[in-house]
């Protein structure tokens, strides 16, 4: 292969495609080459990068337009060049260029040209049988045969393609009326069909054969632009407990029939409160739940499968943020057993060891109903997902001062700013109705506003 | 069922329509007393009479000028030519008279004049051509072609109750050398052609004893899958079945008996090029008697007519292509 020549020596007989600078956006008007992919006097294939080129936006490959031989290289590495300017010409065997390859063949195509590959004419291939050679005498090396596809072809002189006659100046193939029309139906290349016809002529049986060889090519062409990576601060596996979260929540979704209900609840009177006795809001939402669920044991229960467990004892989940890490539900087990002091103490006894990580396995186990508190920031509404097997789980978001309308004793309206939140129930209606939900978040609004 | 050659096919439907209709009568030259040439006739004078079977002078012309005032009339004449040569005595009875008279007059004219053509057996210039092509060249004539004796005696049917001028190609080399079965009684072979043998490598078209040829030049061509399509008709022309055949095969060798120039292939090579191009896989290659007469002479008269070896070659040579 002669690598040092610009000019191929068969480039009379091959049509030399030139690469361009492409224009990368509307905004970018030059571009660097960065590095060359291939050679003089390499082959590539239509599509294959043939280089890498730097612009300010981006920096990108460039396909080559057509298969071929790599003919000449016109811009060297680290040069700057503008968008249109020619890098490098590709010879291709005679193949009609690929829109967006500004090119010109190096001869005029005729319609024949334009959908065969080169023009001339095979020898004998339009006469009638009985005037074409013998087939014995079908193929002379004088007389060569068309290019069997496009990966055989090169135009270096002295190389033969596979049937042995040199290519060089090869004789472009013609192609009947039924070839063509099946090729064009099928967006089929015949210059990759190889003949079993006469001097390597491509028969009907030979593109049928081709068309239920070949997959259907796809619709369109993906764009070779790639935009670079989004910049990302950390990549890994998800932590086990991650993991874990991740799985049962997929789980309860998958399981149970959720719903979720919501209810606005006064918290004037529970702020006042808290503020006196010195404890969490959540307290008392854990002391008016704990009361609603004993109105409404329906909701302190399990489901698992078909069976559906109401309890006795009331074991309050309150799920605890673990920072990054993810969450943990501690149970205050026998809670109905508690004051409101003494909730707020076990509930800051195990946020405490929760995020020490010295919880006990069975303080985290048995719950019969959990509340979720993400609330302190700002947030105001959220579907909490049921934590299995339980069938309902409270969500106890802001508590915000609103302008509200309030009725006195005499039924006088007027408006005054109360601490309002949203209470939303996530209930399962496997295992209950809308009408109870509804009953029982009355029931904590209830015991919250008369706190 | 019963099995027939050619030739009985034909008198059979000749004498199945005299008994079955009294418009019906024959007439030609030698067709009464001694029955026919080719003994088509033969017995006719005697179940049918002098009046329905009847023997004519040595004019073409007056025969089918006779039978076309008959048709027009309300008669169903079916005249013999002796030998399909001699129509051209009869000619412009035929192609300026009968032809034209539908559209000329909108006078039907019922005829059926038979044409004992081709050659094969040494009977020289006058007594072995194919004349088809002239007839086809002449606007209000059908044209048929019968190879098979059921094709011979149901066009013939077909032919007789035609309300147009019918020339019937019947192939002199097919009437004692061909047989097979036929369908009793009487029956109408649709004017369209027939796949005598299907394929899908190639496909070779002819009528008349060139199907003959055909079938047996390609009944094992190196494994290859070719088609016969037997025309049967020329004139309607089967377009639709040649394209069908041409759609699945690509490839077309067209067999005539006749000379190469004008002949009936030469129109079906016309249609396809024209309406079949681009299922073509090759050139349409034509097997034909070049544009000499038909020489006495037995060895030039087989070199000048389509053999089962030059059809064979054809073949060869375009599957090949």
């Amino acid at each position: 292969m002669s690598s040092s020549h610009t000019e191929m020596p068969a480039a009379a007989t091959a049509t030399l495609v030139d690469v361009t600078m492409p224009q990368m956006g509307v905004s970018v008007a030059e571009g660097t080459i960065v590095s060359w992919a291939k050679q003089i006097g390499d082959r590539v294939q239509a599509d294959e990068t043939i280089c890498e080129i730097s612009t300010d936006k981006i920096d990108t490959e460039i396909p080559a337009p057509v298969t071929g031989i790599v003919a000449e290289i016109l811009v060297e590495v680290d040069t700057t060049v503008e968008v249109g300017v020619v890098l490098a010409r590709i010879a291709a065997p005679g193949a009609a260029p690929t829109p967006g390859a500004a090119s010109e063949p190096s001869g005029a195509p005729t319609p024949d040209a334009a959908s065969t590959p080169g023009a001339a004419p095979e020898h004998g291939a339009t006469a009638a049988p009985g005037d074409a050679p013998s087939p014995g005498a079908a193929a002379p090396a004088a007389h060569p045969p068309s290019p069997r596809g496009s990966s055989d072809y090169t135009p270096i002189s002295g190389v033969t393609s596979e049937n042995g006659s040199e290519t060089h100046g090869a004789p472009a193939r013609r192609y009947s009326p039924v070839v063509q029309r099946i090729a064009a139906e099928h967006g089929i290349d015949l210059g990759a069909v190889s003949g079993s016809g006469r001097g390597g002529r491509v028969r009907k049986q030979d593109v049928l054969a081709f068309v239920t060889a070949a997959p259907e090519p796809p619709m369109h062409i993906e764009s070779p632009y790639r935009p670079d990576p989004v910049p990302v601060t950390g990549t890994g596996q998800l932590s086990r407990m991650r993991r874990q979260i991740g799985a049962h929540m997929k789980r309860s979704l998958e399981t149970a029939a959720h719903c979720t209900t919501w209810i606005e609840v006064d918290m004037t009177r529970v702020q006042t409160a808290r503020s006196r006795l010195g404890v969490t809001a959540l307290s008392f939402v854990a002391g008016a739940v704990i009361a609603a669920l004993r109105e409404h044991p329906q909701l302190n229960a399990t489901l698992e499968g078909e069976r559906y467990t109401q309890h006795a004892d009331i074991n309050l989940g309150i799920a605890v943020s673990l920072g990054d890490d993810g969450l943990i539900v501690p149970v205050i087990h026998r809670a109905h057993e508690l004051s409101v002091e003494g909730l707020a103490a076990r509930i800051r006894d195990l946020a405490t060891r929760a995020r020490a990580r010295e919880l006990k396995p069975d303080e985290v186990r048995g719950g019969t109903f959990t509340i979720t508190n993400p609330g302190q920031y700002g947030s105001i509404m959220a579907t909490p997902i049921i934590n299995q097997p339980q069938v309902a789980i409270l969500d106890l978001e802001a508590i915000v001062k609103r302008p509200v309308v309030v009725t006195d004793a005499d039924g006088n309206d007027s408006i005054a700013i109360r601490a309002m939140t949203i209470l939303g129930l996530s209930w399962d209606h496997r295992a209950l109705d809308g009408a109870l939900s509804a009953q029982f978040l009355a029931s904590v609004k209830r015991g919250l506003e008369n706190a | 069922m019963a099995t027939m050659t050619y030739l009985q096919a034909i008198s059979s439907a000749l004498r199945d329509e005299l008994r079955a209709d009294e418009r019906v009568f024959v007439m030609g030259e030698d067709i009464g007393v001694f029955g026919g040439a080719f003994k088509v006739t033969d017995g006719f004078f005697e179940e049918f009479g002098p009046e329905r079977v009847m023997d004519t002078p040595l004019a073409e012309s007056a025969i089918v000028g006779t039978a076309i005032g008959a048709a027009i009339v309300g008669m169903r004449p079916v005249c013999e030519m002796q030998f399909s040569d001699f129509i051209s005595c009869g000619f412009d009875q035929l192609v300026n008279v009968a032809a034209k008279m539908h559209y000329r007059q909108g006078l039907a004219v019922p005829i059926t004049v038979r044409l004992p053509s081709g050659g094969g057996f040494s009977g020289g210039p006058f007594h072995s051509q194919n004349p088809e092509a002239w007839f086809m060249h002449s606007p209000g004539i059908k044209v048929v072609a019968p190879s098979t004796p059921e094709d011979a005696k149901g066009l013939l049917h077909a032919a007789i109750r035609d309300p147009n001028p019918v020339c019937f190609m019947e192939h002199k080399h097919l009437y004692r050398r061909i047989k097979g079965e036929v369908p009793d009684g009487i029956y109408e072979t649709p004017m369209t052609a027939r796949i005598v043998r299907p394929g899908s490598e190639l496909v070779v078209i002819a009528y008349g004893a060139m199907v003959h040829v055909a079938v047996e030049a390609t009944e094992d061509l190196d494994g290859a899958s070719i088609e016969v399509l037997d025309l049967r008709s020329l004139v309607p022309l089967d377009c639709d079945a040649i394209l069908d055949s041409v759609a699945r095969c690509s490839k077309v060798v067209i067999v005539d008996e006749a000379n190469a120039t004008c002949a009936a292939g030469a129109q079906v090579a016309a249609v396809i090029a024209e309406r079949g191009f681009e299922d073509l896989d090759g050139p349409v290659v034509r097997v034909a008697t070049p544009d000499v007469p038909i020489p006495f002479s037995p060895p030039l008269e087989q070199a000048v007519l389509p053999s089962v070896e030059r059809v064979r070659e054809a073949c060869r040579e375009l599957l090949a292509y």
